[in-house]
């Protein structure tokens, strides 16, 4: 397994005795509709502590911190900020106690400033001065040693730099509870450690920090409690030293044994379905890569990094420069005019409900979304057999709810990532591009789409775009390593060493 | 040649006023992330409120300012539809635009062809004896006196205070306006509201001081340009100016022309405007940016638990 | 005080249930207008109650409106389906009229097998291209397509102006704008003894041909599946710009054919007061009836039921014409308004447990 290096500091952190709870969780219960979000969550904060909530997707651990940030309002049970009942009615109330969250999606808007960012509705008066406001900015930054350019507007920011602007923004605020939603998604392993430093001192200023994660090295490694999230109830809480392994952690949170690993066993080559040869423009250089039938080759790195350009070329989006793209032997000019619908190249796209599938339509429609051609008769479409192999597949993949005329937002994130599987292994493809498909699942949806993947292999090859390294060396033969466009390493998995050498590649140290 | 185009430029300016009124307030309104096409219906509307007031008051300023808040009115109306109800915003504006149009045929019957007090041009102390630049902006009326300063106020409302930053944010991106702790609904009302108000004070103009008569069909789908000139502007208050005198000037061209008596059958020289709107927002969209609209305009904002 | 939720599952008569509470509530709210002019509430909903429905002459007039307003909303709704605005039937309405025209003065003495076809014909091509125009100046220039359309609008009916008081002006018309009647082989005449026009005939195949194109065929489906956006429609390999193009064709050219019908079944030759409003009528008919061909025949013949009964209104008490577009416009605001209960339900905030 990968590991990140961390480095803890060298003292104890313990707590004295009788110390106070900052927050309390008292009860806090949360629906919707039928959905039982939260169920009667108690939970204790104290000050100058990380505590960890480590849960899977769909645990409940974002509405949890969504409630506390005042962005939700709780059905059931109350909260108490030192020691005091407090009701949020908004998230303004929530910043007034003191809590700030920096959520997932960064909350900033691009075409203001960094200063404006952080200032906005903070600005204490009614005219302002941009001048003004750079400055305030950065002397926050200065004080506590995060560099950033108070000027500078935030489209031009990297992901790491729009982090710290919103943890500027909870700073200003002088929130003394900052809640971190999942926040090493979008860092390189370097940036990362750097967060963790940037959060250790925030403790040492007494500052409580609640981080949302999933990953479990990064919690074992951080936090002074881990509280473990499991179907909107807590399980429990532990103190990280009294924790074994990464496995007895796992299955802690996940209730069984489930290592997310996989059985992989090799298959057969067989002919290449995807060349691309020294692909440089649209913001790749140099770009050589090539899948074969029978494997799995995973592209990996932090987000923005050129998955995007690649994975739209390739698919057929955007146009790259002659001879450098060519898809089971032809070259992409040609063999994206002539492809039939089946027997060739599929696309699992990141984005599920926004691309891959029609929202407000039902499951009949969106299996013909990409396999219309195969249910033509002239000029009509064969919608009785459409309906027909719609029914098959919902069986055979277990989709739920069971009705074919389901409309596509009713499906949850797994149940839509099958229906979009089923479908485009429905047009047995040679030629498979998947874009983070396991993203928002839950383990048991993760395995059956992993062994799906796998399968497909026989007739096959994948070509996998994630930004989870656990999923690249369960599933991948080989890994790619991109960064900023470029292919800094073509690692096989088979080699122990490869785990290691991941991450240095991602954040573009090379030997 | 001057003394042809002396008296076209005067004549730009005072027809570009209700125009640059109304674009002002409809791009404040589209900066809080609404588009609002119903500013054919409100300008109408105003026209109608203020004259109705002038006439009865007996005081053009009551009415100047019964535009504005009429403007207000069916502003709140499409922000009601669009914001609280979560309504399409095309199809509520266009709906604004039936109903207001309505509204002013169906109660200005009566009023047809009389006048009501209204603002009389007069030349501004000192600034009018300019040569050339005195005789094109200085002998006009109080409200394109006023006009002159309202593009100044909305650039320091927008860019030097908090609230102006507040709207746009909401404009750009409301969720981050929400987690900023901002009511981004409320500040959509505002934006829908207050920008009801400047597009109020163009249909005022019109029945106020651009005649000083009530007819029908006063707006004349200045409304429409209105939107237009915001796309052209990019959403800044300064090219708003220049496209507002530019329609102005076009149609002060147009009359000119007709009444000098041309050749070209009038029909195709009412043209003119329309025309070159459409040209305008081929101008605008070969050398705009994608990044100048705000990012959230005319979507929904949801409702959160 | 309330909270709002979203709902799982569509309500399933929410549509019909707002929609008669939309017409309640303008009806009311619209009463109260008679009320300012000194009229009485109940005389004046009695008179348009007759107006729309009370009579065989009523029923009549409301059909005969309601063919030229079903033809253009089967356009604009074809269109809004996939997001593409088309405001524009107003005008591509006009030019409808100014193809027919064209043919019908042309060539008055073909027989009318020919000459029929050739002014649908016509109709189609000149509606079609006058909605070409903005789908193109989207597809190449990035232009908003609401404006382009809208503005070509005045422009159609500037044209028709300046075509009816110039060359084409009926020399015995004594300067009133008009052309000159067509001849009996340009004239789509009335069924049986019958006001009401083979145009009525034309609708139904029109209609039934449109459900079933979106329905069984895959342009349909590509159509359908493109009003999620572009984004999806490049996804599944649909040629979105063609597709565009083609429905902006239609659009334009369905509205063009109800200009065709008006001029040659009703007005007989082509003069201004062709211009009703049919085309933003149709766009308060499409929204109402969610852009479903079934849906537009119910709802155009409402609209122009109230037409008629608005008409009588003016006939009878003397209210003005406008209040037919207060009524469409309040109508449109209160559907809007309305749906928002298709998505979302209030339920009243239960007190805090201590």
């Amino acid at each position: 397994m990968s590991e990140l290096k961390f480095v803890r500091p060298a003292r104890v952190r313990s707590m004295p005795e009788g110390t106070q709870p900052v927050v309390s969780l008292k009860g806090l219960t949360k629906r919707f509709g039928k959905v039982v979000a939260n169920d009667s969550i108690t939970l204790d904060v104290y000050p100058g502590r990380i505590k960890a909530l480590l849960g899977e997707n769909g645990a409940g651990k974002s509405t949890m911190m969504s409630m506390l940030a005042g962005r939700y309002q709780p059905d059931d049970g109350h909260i108490e900020v030192n020691g005091r009942p407090v009701k949020f009615t908004s998230s303004k109330d929530a910043i007034e106690a003191g809590i700030g969250m920096v959520y997932q999606h960064f909350m900033l808007v691009d075409s203001m400033t960094v200063a404006e960012n952080v200032l906005l509705g903070q600005e204490g008066k009614f005219f302002v001065s941009p001048k003004e406001m750079k400055s305030r900015v950065g002397e926050l930054a200065d004080a506590y040693g995060l560099e950033i350019d108070p000027g500078a507007y935030v489209s031009d920011l990297s992901m790491g730099e729009r982090q710290l602007v919103e943890i500027l923004k909870l700073l200003y605020r002088e929130s003394r509870i900052l809640i971190f939603d999942e926040p090493t998604a979008v860092l390189t392993p370097e940036e990362t450690n750097k967060l963790f430093e940037a959060l250790w001192r925030m403790t040492e200023q007494g500052k409580s920090i609640i981080f949302i994660s999933h990953k479990l090295e990064e919690v074992i490694a951080l936090a002074d409690e881990i509280a473990i999230l499991r179907r909107g109830k807590i399980e429990g809480e532990l103190d990280p030293a009294a924790i074994e392994s990464k496995a007895d952690l796992a299955s802690r949170m996940v209730g069984k044994e489930v290592l997310l690993e996989v059985d992989r066993e090799p298959a057969e080559i067989g002919d290449t379905v995807l060349e691309v040869r020294n692909l440089t423009g649209l913001g790749l250089h140099g770009v050589d890569l090539d899948v074969h039938q029978g494997e799995v080759v995973a592209v990996v790195g932090v987000a923005g990094n050129g998955q995007k350009a690649l994975v739209e070329a390739v698919t057929g989006l955007t146009k790259p420069p002659l001879d450098t793209v060519f898809i089971m032997g032809h070259p992409w000019r040609k063999f994206f005019a002539e492809s039939t619908w089946n027997r060739s190249m599929c696309y699992i796209p990141e984005d599920r409900l926004g691309l891959a599938t029609l929202r407000n339509q039902n499951l009949v429609d969106n299996l013909l979304l990409t396999t219309r051609k195969g249910f033509a008769k002239g000029l009509l479409l064969d919608k009785k057999r459409a309906e027909k192999d719609t029914i098959d597949l919902i069986e055979k993949f277990d989709i739920r709810p069971g009705r074919i005329h389901a409309l596509a937002w009713q499906l949850s994130g797994g149940n839509l990532q099958k229906a979009v599987l089923a479908r485009e292994l429905y047009r047995e493809p040679r030629f498979i591009v998947a874009e983070q498909p396991t993203q928002g699942l839950d383990v048991s949806a993760t395995e059956e789409v992993w062994k799906r993947l796998l399968a497909a292999r026989e007739m096959a090859g994948v070509l996998l775009v994630t930004g989870d390294l656990n999923e690249a060396l369960q599933l991948a033969d080989r890994i790619a390593v991109i960064y900023r466009g470029q292919i800094l390493g073509l690692l096989s998995t088979s080699d122990a060493e490869t785990p290691g050498k991941i991450g240095p590649l991602m954040a573009g140290v090379t030997d | 040649m001057w003394e042809f185009l002396i008296p076209l430029l005067a004549a730009t300016v005072q027809s570009g006023t209700p125009i640059l009124y109304a674009t002002l307030g409809e791009m404040m309104t589209e900066k809080g992330g609404v588009l609002n096409l119903g500013v054919e219906g409100m300008m109408s509307v105003a026209a109608l409120a203020a004259f109705w007031t002038s006439l009865t008051t007996g005081s053009p300023w009551l009415g100047f300012i019964a535009g504005g808040v009429a403007g207000m009115g069916m502003g709140a109306l499409h922000g009601f539809v669009c914001i609280s109800c979560l309504g399409n915003q095309v199809v509520s504006g266009l709906a604004i635009t039936i109903l207001g149009l309505g509204l002013t045929n169906f109660f200005g019957v009566p009023f047809v062809g009389l006048p009501a007090p209204g603002f009389n041009p007069f030349d501004f102390p000192i600034l009018s004896q300019i040569p050339v630049l005195g005789e094109i902006f200085f002998k006009h009326d109080m409200l394109v006196y006023i006009s002159f300063v309202v593009p100044v106020l909305f650039w320091f409302f927008f860019r030097r205070t908090s609230l102006g930053m507040h709207v746009t944010a909401t404009g750009e991106m409301p969720q981050a306006a929400g987690a900023a702790g901002l009511k981004p609904r409320v500040l959509r009302y505002f934006a829908v509201v207050g920008g009801g108000f400047l597009i109020g004070l163009g249909g005022a103009y019109l029945s106020l001081a651009y005649t000083h008569l009530w007819t029908n069909g006063l707006s004349g789908g200045r409304g429409w340009i209105a939107v237009a000139l915001v796309i052209f502007a990019f959403w800044r208050p300064g090219r708003a100016v220049v496209g507002a005198y530019l329609f102005g000037g076009v149609m002060a061209f147009q009359l000119r022309l007709q009444a000098m008596g041309t050749n070209l059958p009038s029909s195709l020289l009412l043209m003119l405007p329309y025309v070159l709107t459409i040209l305008v927002l081929i101008l605008s969209a070969w050398r705009g940016r994608r990044i100048d609209a705000p990012a959230a305009l005319g979507t929904n904002i949801e409702p959160e638990g | 005080m309330f909270k709002i939720i979203k709902r799982e599952e569509p309500w399933k008569w929410g549509a019909l249930v707002i929609l008669l509470g939309a017409l309640l509530f303008s009806l009311a709210v619209s009463a109260l207008l008679l009320v300012g002019q000194g009229k009485d509430v109940f005389e004046g909903l009695n008179i348009l109650w007759q107006g729309s429905f009370g009579h065989l002459w009523a029923l009549e007039g409301a059909l005969l409106k309601a063919i030229p307003l079903f033809l253009c909303s089967l356009g604009v709704a074809v269109a809004f389906r996939m997001q593409i605005w088309n405001i524009g039937a107003e005008g591509q309405f006009a030019l409808g009229a100014i193809g027919a025209t064209w043919m019908a003065l042309s060539f008055p003495d073909l027989p009318a097998v020919i000459l029929m076809p050739l002014m649908f014909i016509m109709a189609f091509i000149l509606g079609g291209t006058w909605a070409l125009i903005p789908a193109i100046l989207k597809l190449k220039l990035r232009v908003n397509e609401i404006i382009s359309t809208l503005m070509l609008n005045y422009i159609a009916i500037l044209l028709l102006d300046y075509l009816v008081f110039g060359v084409w002006k009926d020399p015995t018309s004594f300067g009133f704008p008009m052309t000159s009647e067509f001849s009996s082989n340009a004239i789509i005449h009335g069924i049986g003894g019958s006001k009401v026009h083979w145009g009525l005939l034309f609708c139904f195949v029109v209609g039934v041909g449109l459900w079933a194109f979106m329905r069984f065929t895959r342009l349909g489906y590509e159509l359908q599946a493109s009003g999620e956006g572009a984004r999806v429609a490049k996804y599944a390999k649909i040629r979105y710009g063609m597709l565009v193009m083609f429905v902006m064709c239609l659009s334009g050219g369905f509205a063009g054919w109800a200009g065709c019908v008006e001029t040659s079944a009703v007005l007989n030759r082509l003069q201004p007061s062709l211009m009703v409003g049919y085309g933003y009528t149709a766009i308060v008919v499409a929204w109402l009836a969610r852009l479903e061909p079934l849906n537009i025949a119910f709802a155009s013949f409402l609209l122009a039921a109230l037409r008629v009964g608005v008409e009588n209104l003016q006939l009878e008490l003397q209210i003005p014409a406008a209040y037919g577009s207060i009524l469409e416009g309040l109508i449109l605001l209160s559907v809007l308004a309305g749906q928002f209960f298709l998505t979302y339900k209030l339920e009243p905030k239960r007190s805090q447990v201590k």
